[in-house]
């Protein structure tokens, strides 16, 4: 019978030792990494896949393919950025099979959008306010954005990775850079 | 009135609560190309991104570079700011989405090598998988009175009967155990789980203490002997 002795808790202990663990097959130690970092993949995947729908299923197989592939993971301190490109892959996979070119180079964004401050911080709840900057950039602006801003990934290799022509993947990410740069002035 | 801060974690950027915004003077005009003596937004953002290697000269010496180029860098940090907000705002994953992560991961074992166990019956060919033996060496180190084993390496050749190999730990040790008697105690304890349940020539048990963990509360009072 096992006691609470011989099963410590592991949240005080180093995420190097965490990752070791499940690396090595220890599922409680993966459930840990789990709950600690599913917030985070949640929302970097919904930034890309720009909706809501996809997001428990891109995120449960990313977090199944990690746990196949942690033995892998040379440096355990890199797991948060190692998570989320395997987030980011599977997201971008998704998006890619939809076909939808519409969405993609946002030609059905076409709403004016209020650049003015007033506009750019109208939202009143903690929630409304993040949402303010990043979530109410358009989707195709938003996703272009992420993947440069957040991911480190290079026009050519957005627009390789959507299909798009990288004029059109520069246009998205400098519309997303001038409303991005309103928003954060009107914090400061 | 809730106030938040958008910028937590971004050193260096003044994020005033959400209550004390203020619109009067508002610079919404830092990436303005009028300002920048000829080179455009554009090309600024190339040249951030290249991380500057090739000095351009011109866009050093221009004050309205430079300002767009230290507000580029601030809308790195500010969307990665947003991103970690719209993480904490994340609901705890359900039950039933955990359940499902987790029933997926349990097919899929970590068997690692194959060891082979002497059996009585000579047609009868019995192995013990490494990652059931690395999970018996966590069970072993963690036993011990302020260890948490973390990452397990056996090296050697384990599918040959009677070849030595070696057991290596990562650990975690809580703060105020000696560590040299946790250490010790670790040893021992991998050495004796595995005699007592494997036919491996074990020659050493490296242990390496990755971590000291603070744990809240009073110091435990230091302990000895191996928990059983």
């Amino acid at each position: 019978m096992r006691t609470s002795q011989q099963q410590p808790t592991l949240d005080q202990v180093d995420e190097r030792v965490i990752v070791g663990r499940a690396a090595d097959g220890d599922a409680r130690a993966f459930e840990l990494i789990v709950r600690r970092h599913s917030g985070l993949m949640r929302a970097y995947a919904r930034n890309i896949l720009g909706s809501t729908d996809e997001v428990d299923d891109v995120v449960q197989e990313s977090f199944i393919v990690a746990w196949q592939q942690l033995e892998s993971l040379s440096d355990p301190a890199a797991l948060k950025s190692w998570l989320m490109r395997i987030v980011g892959r599977r997201s971008i996979d998704r998006v890619r099979a939809r076909h939808d070119h519409d969405d993609l180079s946002g030609h059905d964004e076409a709403a004016p959008i209020d650049l003015s401050p007033e506009g750019a911080v109208q939202a009143h709840s903690l929630e409304d306010a993040v949402q303010s900057a990043l979530g109410r950039l358009p989707t195709a602006q938003r996703r272009c954005w992420v993947l440069k801003e957040i991911a480190g990934m290079r026009y050519r290799e957005i627009a390789a990775e959507l299909d798009l022509p990288e004029s059109t993947v520069r246009g998205l990410i400098a519309r997303a850079r001038t409303r991005m740069a309103t928003e954060m002035e009107a914090w400061r | 009135m809730t106030t938040i801060d958008p910028m937590d974690g971004a050193a260096g950027i003044d994020a005033p609560g959400f209550d004390v915004l203020s619109f009067d003077v508002l610079d919404t005009d830092v990436l303005d190309e009028s300002a920048l003596d000829g080179h455009t937004v554009d090309e600024l953002s190339d040249y951030l991104d290249s991380g500057r290697s090739t000095v351009n000269f011109s866009i050093e010496s221009s004050p309205g570079c430079q300002l767009a180029l230290a507000a580029l860098e601030r809308l790195r940090t500010f969307t990665r700011g947003l991103l970690d907000e719209e993480a904490r705002l994340e609901p705890e994953p359900s039950d039933d989405w955990m359940r499902r992560v987790m029933s997926r991961i349990a097919i899929e074992a970590h068997a690692g090598r194959d060891i082979p166990i002497a059996s009585p019956e000579p047609d009868a060919h019995l192995v013990l998988t490494e990652g059931a033996v690395r999970g018996l060496v966590r069970a072993a180190g963690d036993v011990v009175d302020g260890a948490i084993v973390g990452r397990c390496t056996i090296s050697g050749d384990v599918g040959v009967p009677g070849a030595p190999v070696a057991v290596h730990v990562d650990l975690s040790v809580r703060w105020g155990s000696r560590m040299p008697d946790v250490a010790s105690r670790v040893r021992a304890s991998i050495q004796r789980e595995l005699a007592m349940h494997t036919e491996l020539v074990v020659t050493a048990v490296d242990v390496t203490i990755q971590d000291v963990r603070y744990t809240p509360g009073p110091v435990p009072a230091m302990r000895t002997g191996v928990a059983s």
